[in-house]
C-alpha cells in the first residue's frame, strides 16, 4: 500500500470539491480519487511520533541499565540473578506486542528496548557473579542474540544497534585475538536487510544506508591486518569508488544526504586524496616491507590481498558499467583507484614518494579546479563551495608544508596565481569582446 | 504469521538460555569448587553497563618455569595452570599443561601472556631484570560493588595490601574461576567498606 503524509490527503480531500464545483473534475471523475485517498492510501508514520517513541525507549533503556549498575548490595544473589531477566521480558512483551499489532513507532520501541535489554542481562549476570570482562565474546552474543529482531519486528533501531555492535566487535576481537575475519560473516545479514529495503523502497531505507556506509569505513580499517604495509591505500579507493559508482547507479536522481552511497564515495576519496598528499604515506610500503612481529598475522598477506582483490574486482565490475555516464562524479570514481594502485605499486617497487605526493597535489588540485569550473558553469553552489573547500584545504596545508622548500613553494603558489590571473584575464576580455559584438 | 511466531518463540529461547547458562556454570563452580586465596592489590575502575568494581591485580599471576621454556609456549596460547599452596596457605600456581588435566581439578584454564618478568632494584642504584616465570591471563580480576563503597573499599584494601593483608577467595573447578569474596583486615571488603559509614 502506497504511504503519503496525512496532511497531504486531507488537502486533496478539501480539494476535491472545491475542483469539481469549477468544473475541471466531473462527479464520475471525483468519486474513483475520493475513494482511493479515503480507503486505499495508508497514511505515513508521523516521524517526530517515532522519534521520541525511540528516545524515550533508549532513555528509559539506559535508565535501567545504570538503576542496576548502581549494585544494589543488599539484594541476595538470587535475587539479583531473577532482576536481570525483569528487563528482557518487558522487552520480549514488547516485542510480542510489535509482532502482532504492527506500526513502525511500536516495532521501532520494541527494537531498541529488546536490543538494550540483552546486553543488560548480560552484563547484570556478569556483575553478580564477578565476571571478567571478556569484550569480544559479550559484544558477538549480544550481537547474534538481538539479529533476528531485525527481521521479525522489523525494527531500523535493532538494526543500527547491531551494526554498531558488530564494528565494536571487529575492534575488540582484532585487540584480543589479532583478527576479527568473522566481521564479514556478521556483515552478510545486515547487508541483506538494506538490500531488501532498497528493493521495497522502504522509508527507513536512507537511515539504514547511512548507517552502513558510516560504519564499513571504520569496519574496514579495523579487519584489515596491515600485514602489508599501504595495501589499505588499494582497498580503501577501490571501497570508497565502488560505494560512489553504486550511489550514482543506485539513485541516479538523488545526492547529498539523500544518497549516502555516493556522498560516502565522493567525500571518502577526497580525504584519501588529500592523505596521499603526504610524502609519509608512500614510505616503506609494499611486500617487501611485510611485517612479521607483533599482532601481524603471516596470514594476513593472503587475507588482505584477497579483501582488496575483491573490492577492486567489485569495483572495476561497476566501473565498467557505469563508463557510459559522462559526469565528473563517475569520472572522478572510475579513475581513482587507478592512480592510487599506480601510486602504491610505483612506491613499493621503487620508492617514488615524492612523485606520488606531487601527482596527488595536482590530482587534487584538479579535483577542486573541476568541481570548481563545473559548478560556475551549472550555476550550482554546492559544486562551486565543494570546489573551493578543495582547493582551500589543499592551498592552505602546501603553504604551511615544511616537507617542501620555501623556494618551490614560493615559485609553485606564484606560477599557479598567475594561471588564474590569466585565466581571468582571457575569461573578461573575451566577455567583453562579446558584449562589443552584440552591441 | 505462525513462522513468525515459531521464530520469535525460539529466539525467545536463545535470549533466556544465554543467560541461564552462564547462571549455571558459576553457580556449578561456586557449589562445587574448592576455595583459593590469592594475594591481591586492588585498584578501583567503571564499567558503564556492570557498575563499579575493585579491579583486582593478582600478585603472583605466573606459572614458575625456565625462560627458555617460557619462550617455547606462544603468546596466547590456551592451556591449564594448575594449583598448589604456599607455607601461608595461599594459592600459587605450580605448573603448566598444553592438556586438560584429569588427576585434578584444581587448575585454571587460561592462556600463556609471554613471559613474566621483574626489575628488582639493587645496592648500587641499578635496575635488574629477574625471569619469574610464564605470565598467564587471571580471569578473575573483577569485584562488583556497591557505587558508594567501591571507592572507599579500594583504599582500605589498599592500606591492606601493604600489611601483605589483603587476599581474594575464589572458588575454582575445572578449570573455571568465581570470586566469592575479598577480604582486607580480616574482613569482608563489603563489610569493611561499610564499617565506615
Amino acid at each position: 500500500m502506497r504511504k503519503i503524509p496525512e496532511k497531504y490527503r486531507q488537502w486533496l480531500l478539501q480539494e476535491l470539491p472545491i475542483l469539481e464545483d469549477t468544473g475541471i473534475l466531473s462527479a464520475e471523475s471525483r468519486q474513483p480519487l475520493e475513494d482511493y485517498y479515503s480507503n486505499q492510501v495508508e497514511s505515513r508514520a508521523h516521524w517526530a511520533a517515532i522519534a521520541c517513541a525511540v528516545l524515550g525507549t533508549l532513555l528509559i533503556g539506559g535508565g535501567i541499565i545504570l538503576l542496576f549498575a548502581h549494585n544494589w548490595e543488599n539484594l541476595s544473589r538470587i535475587a539479583r540473578t531473577g532482576l536481570s531477566f525483569c528487563p528482557l521480558a518487558i522487552g520480549v512483551a514488547l516485542s510480542a506486542l510489535a509482532i502482532c499489532r504492527g506500526g513502525t513507532g511500536l516495532c521501532e520501541t520494541a527494537g531498541i528496548f529488546h536490543s538494550l535489554a540483552v546486553g543488560a542481562c548480560i552484563a547484570l549476570i556478569g556483575q553478580t557473579y564477578h565476571l571478567p570482562s571478556n569484550t569480544p565474546d559479550f559484544l558477538l552474543v549480544w550481537a547474534l542474540l538481538i539479529l533476528p529482531l531485525i527481521f521479525m519486528l522489523p525494527s531500523t533501531g535493532a538494526y543500527l544497534f547491531y551494526i554498531t555492535l558488530i564494528c565494536s566487535w571487529s575492534g575488540a576481537a582484532q585487540n584480543e585475538y589479532g583478527q576479527a575475519l568473522g566481521f564479514w560473516l556478521l556483515l552478510i545479514p545486515a547487508v541483506v536487510h538494506v538490500i531488501r529495503l532498497i528493493r521495497h523502497e522502504a522509508p527507513s531505507e536512507l537511515l539504514s544506508l547511512w548507517g552502513l556506509m558510516l560504519m564499513l569505513p571504520i569496519a574496514l580499517g579495523i579487519v584489515l591486518e596491515r600485514t602489508v604495509p599501504g595495501l589499505w591505500i588499494v582497498g580503501y579507493a577501490s571501497f570508497l569508488s565502488l560505494s560512489g559508482l553504486l550511489g550514482l547507479r543506485l539513485f541516479p536522481t538523488k545526492s547529498g544526504w539523500r544518497n549516502p552511497l555516493q556522498t560516502v564515495g565522493v567525500a571518502g576519496i577526497t580525504v584519501l586524496a588529500y592523505i596521499f598528499t603526504w610524502q609519509n604515506v608512500w614510505h616503506d610500503i609494499g611486500w617487501s616491507n611485510t611485517r612479521h612481529y607483533g599482532n601481524y598475522q603471516e596470514w594476513g598477506i593472503w587475507c588482505d590481498s584477497v579483501i582488496t582483490l575483491g573490492l577492486a574486482l567489485a569495483w572495476a565490475l561497476t566501473a565498467v558499467k557505469a563508463r557510459q555516464r559522462n559526469s565528473l562524479p563517475t569520472l572522478i570514481l572510475c579513475s581513482f583507484p587507478l592512480l592510487a594502485s599506480a601510486g602504491f605499486f610505483f612506491a613499493a617497487s621503487s620508492g617514488g614518494e615524492l612523485i606520488n605526493a606531487l601527482l596527488f597535489n595536482a590530482y587534487m588540485l584538479g579535483l577542486g579546479l573541476a568541481y570548481l569550473t563545473q559548478g560556475c558553469r551549472n550555476t550550482q553552489l554546492r559544486q562551486v563551495n565543494y570546489g573551493m573547500a578543495v582547493l582551500g584545504l589543499l592551498l592552505i596545508t602546501r603553504f604551511f608544508d615544511s616537507d617542501f622548500g620555501f623556494l618551490a613553494r614560493g615559485l609553485a603558489f606564484i606560477l599557479m596565481g598567475s594561471c588564474f590571473l590569466v585565466t581571468n584575464l582571457i575569461m573578461a576580455r573575451k566577455k567583453h569582446q562579446l558584449g562589443g559584438a552584440q552591441s | 504469521m505462525n513462522w513468525r511466531i515459531i521464530l520469535f518463540g525460539l529466539l525467545i529461547v536463545a535470549q533466556v538460555a544465554v543467560p541461564l547458562r552462564m547462571i549455571q556454570h558459576h553457580e556449578t563452580v561456586l557449589r562445587e569448587g574448592e576455595l583459593f586465596r590469592f594475594k591481591t592489590e586492588p585498584i578501583d575502575p567503571v564499567d558503564p553497563f556492570q557498575g563499579r568494581y575493585v579491579w583486582l591485580r593478582i600478585k603472583d599471576d605466573f606459572v614458575p618455569m625456565s625462560e627458555a621454556a617460557a619462550d617455547a609456549i606462544d603468546y596466547k596460547t590456551t592451556g591449564y595452570a594448575l594449583l598448589n599452596l604456599d607455607e601461608q596457605g595461599f594459592a600459587k600456581f605450580s605448573d603448566w599443561s598444553s592438556e586438560r588435566p584429569t588427576q585434578t581439578t584444581n587448575y585454571l584454564k587460561t592462556k600463556s601472556r609471554g613471559q613474566a618478568v621483574n626489575w628488582e632494584q639493587l645496592a648500587d642504584g641499578t635496575r635488574t631484570r629477574v625471569h619469574k616465570g610464564l605470565g598467564i591471563d587471571i580471569s578473575f580480576t573483577r569485584f562488583y560493588m556497591d557505587e558508594a563503597k567501591a571507592p572507599r573499599a579500594e583504599r582500605l584494601a589498599r592500606e591492606a595490601t601493604r600489611n601483605e593483608d589483603c587476599w581474594v577467595e575464589v572458588r575454582i573447578f575445572n578449570g573455571k574461576a568465581v570470586i566469592e569474596d575479598v577480604i582486607a583486615e580480616g574482613q569482608s571488603l563489603r563489610d569493611l567498606a561499610s564499617i565506615e559509614e
